[in-house]
């Protein structure tokens, strides 16, 4: 039993290692997922500089509002290029052999997911970077980092998760678009644009309930104010809910998938 | 078969070929309109800020905006398909056949501008609907679709060019967020006037403003042909770019096969 569950972190890690080795290899892929959170951080801390205007908007700039929604972003898109890089082994008919081998299911599942959230630190580490040299608002310190990392690595497991069972289901790179709809309903239907007391109708009434409006809190804790544990362990339940019920669907395609 | 029907053809094989896939259909039909949906209510009481245009609401204001972005969405799942027929070998078959080499490019285009066309329309069918007023009237509508139309062929055509450079669907779909970059570092989404330093100074030397800004007008203030004819002709040189590339990219793909 001890052999097999070495044989099995191994796999995970080869397959982890490979999905990483993808990176420079098939850079196309990858590069948009990248550049597009730092792009969207200059476009709508740009664009929206306005906003501060508003009557007791929370941030002191547009920049300390919107860098950690990007950053979060930018860890889910790592998911998904993960999932992308799944479908594409499936339509190629590599990842039957990996399934027609003595691998355990849970090491081919967890290989991915894990790869996703290493990846998400490529995002992760270039936002900061971009955070501190553009003059964003670090409240806390260091702390403020340590709480968007949070944030960002558990994303990156949800989405990883969330698109390798996608993959698992479709067997093909065309649902590439429903992988991507998936995250983008589920940032963009909470605070990812505005504080919760600005919206206004419906967008009020989910963007309450949505668990994502707890986890943009968590990441933006340090940019806003002082961290607090009141402001962090709500983001923290709703990751791992997240996390439970992504994996639980990946884990469920995994077992019905067919060589 | 004519080159005509034969164009024609697959023209219309374009446009089946993204319908009957919903995979690739529905996220970028309703994606705009999840934007619209979600910008509206997020960005409603923005429209209070000093210096805001004045409009009826912030669904008003950024309609034409969604226009142009349904158009952008459909356009890319042209090259995405194009790529998928590269990988498939389908391209291989198109190009042993008789048919001219320009009606794999044509077929392609003309079924991405197709599609940014009746997007155009069902997109202000359904906003219409939810209370929009276009002050311009059905004209305004028609512009705006037309329009988006140019614009579909002209990104559809760079989306067909990276396809042909590539030959991987996983990268078109990976790539397709960059060709919002111009959308968004523009008034698309934000007037103007609200907006300070380098950014605003970007977003007035793209064209992307010119265009938005002289389709929204159609919609928030009434008929302007002038601000139309800006609005056509940044269209049109995004088509002319982009069909360009894709031709370079086809022969560039020819030459290497041969």
């Amino acid at each position: 039993m001890v052999g097999h569950s070495v044989s099995s972190r191994r796999i995970t890690w080869a397959i982890a290692s490979r999905s990483l080795m993808l990176i420079p290899r098939v850079l196309s892929t990858f590069i948009p997922s990248l550049v597009m959170p730092v792009f969207l951080t200059i476009a709508m801390a740009g664009a929206f500089s306005g906003l501060v205007l508003l009557p007791a908007f929370p941030a002191e700039k547009a920049l300390d509002w919107f860098i950690p929604m990007t950053t979060v972003q930018g860890a889910a898109f790592a998911g998904i290029t993960t999932g992308m890089g799944l479908a594409r082994d499936l339509d190629s008919g590599f990842y039957d052999r990996l399934l027609l081998s003595p691998a355990t299911r849970g090491a081919l599942l967890a290989g991915p997911i894990v790869a996703s959230v290493l990846r998400a630190t490529i995002p992760l580490t270039l936002l900061v970077v971009i955070a501190v040299v553009s003059g964003a608002t670090f409240h806390a310190g260091a702390a403020t980092v340590v709480t968007l990392a949070l944030a960002s690595f558990g994303i990156a497991l949800v989405a990883g998760a969330w698109s390798v069972g996608l993959a698992l289901r479709f067997k093909t790179q065309q649902v590439a678009p429903l992988m991507q709809t998936g995250v983008f309903l589920a940032i963009f239907l909470s605070t990812a644009q505005m504080p919760l007391e600005y919206l206004t109708g419906w967008l009020h009434a989910v963007a309450r309930v949505n668990p994502m409006t707890n986890v943009l809190a968590l990441a933006r804790e340090g940019f806003l104010g002082e961290i607090t544990w009141d402001g962090t362990w709500p983001g923290l339940v709703s990751l791992a809910a997240m996390a439970a019920l992504t994996l639980l669907f990946a884990a469920r395609q995994m077992r019905r998938v067919i060589p | 078969m004519t080159a005509l029907t034969q164009y024609a053809a697959l023209g219309r094989r374009a446009v089946i070929n993204t319908i009957r896939r919903p995979t690739a259909v529905v996220p970028s039909l309703l994606f705009p309109l999840l934007f619209l949906a979600l910008s509206s209510a997020a960005f409603d009481r923005t429209t209070t800020i000093p210096g805001f245009p004045p409009v009826e609401s912030f669904l008003q204001f950024v309609v034409a905006t969604t226009v142009i972005q349904g158009a952008l969405f459909g356009a890319v799942a042209a090259g995405a398909d194009m790529a998928t027929d590269i990988e498939d070998g389908f391209f291989e078959r198109l190009l042993a056949s008789p048919a001219p080499r320009g009606s794999i490019l044509v077929g392609r285009v003309t079924g991405a501008a197709a599609l940014g066309f009746f997007q155009g329309i069902l997109y202000f069918a359904i906003t219409i609907l939810f209370g929009l007023t276009v002050e311009g009237g059905v004209v305004a509508v028609l512009l705006v679709a037309v329009t988006a139309a140019t614009v579909a062929a002209g990104i559809g055509s760079i989306a067909v060019a990276f396809a042909l450079r590539t030959g991987s669907a996983e990268a078109v779909q990976g790539a397709f967020p960059m060709l919002f970059a111009g959308l968004f570092v523009s008034s698309a989404f934000f007037p103007r006037d609200l907006m300070s330093g380098w950014f605003k100074t970007v977003a007035t030397f793209n064209p992307m403003s010119h265009m938005i800004e002289g389709l929204r007008h159609q919609v928030i203030a009434g008929l302007s042909a002038s601000r139309f004819l800006v609005a056509l002709a940044v269209a049109g040189g995004i088509f002319l770019v982009g069909f360009t590339m894709a031709g370079r990219a086809l022969a560039g793909r020819l030459a290497e096969r041969a």
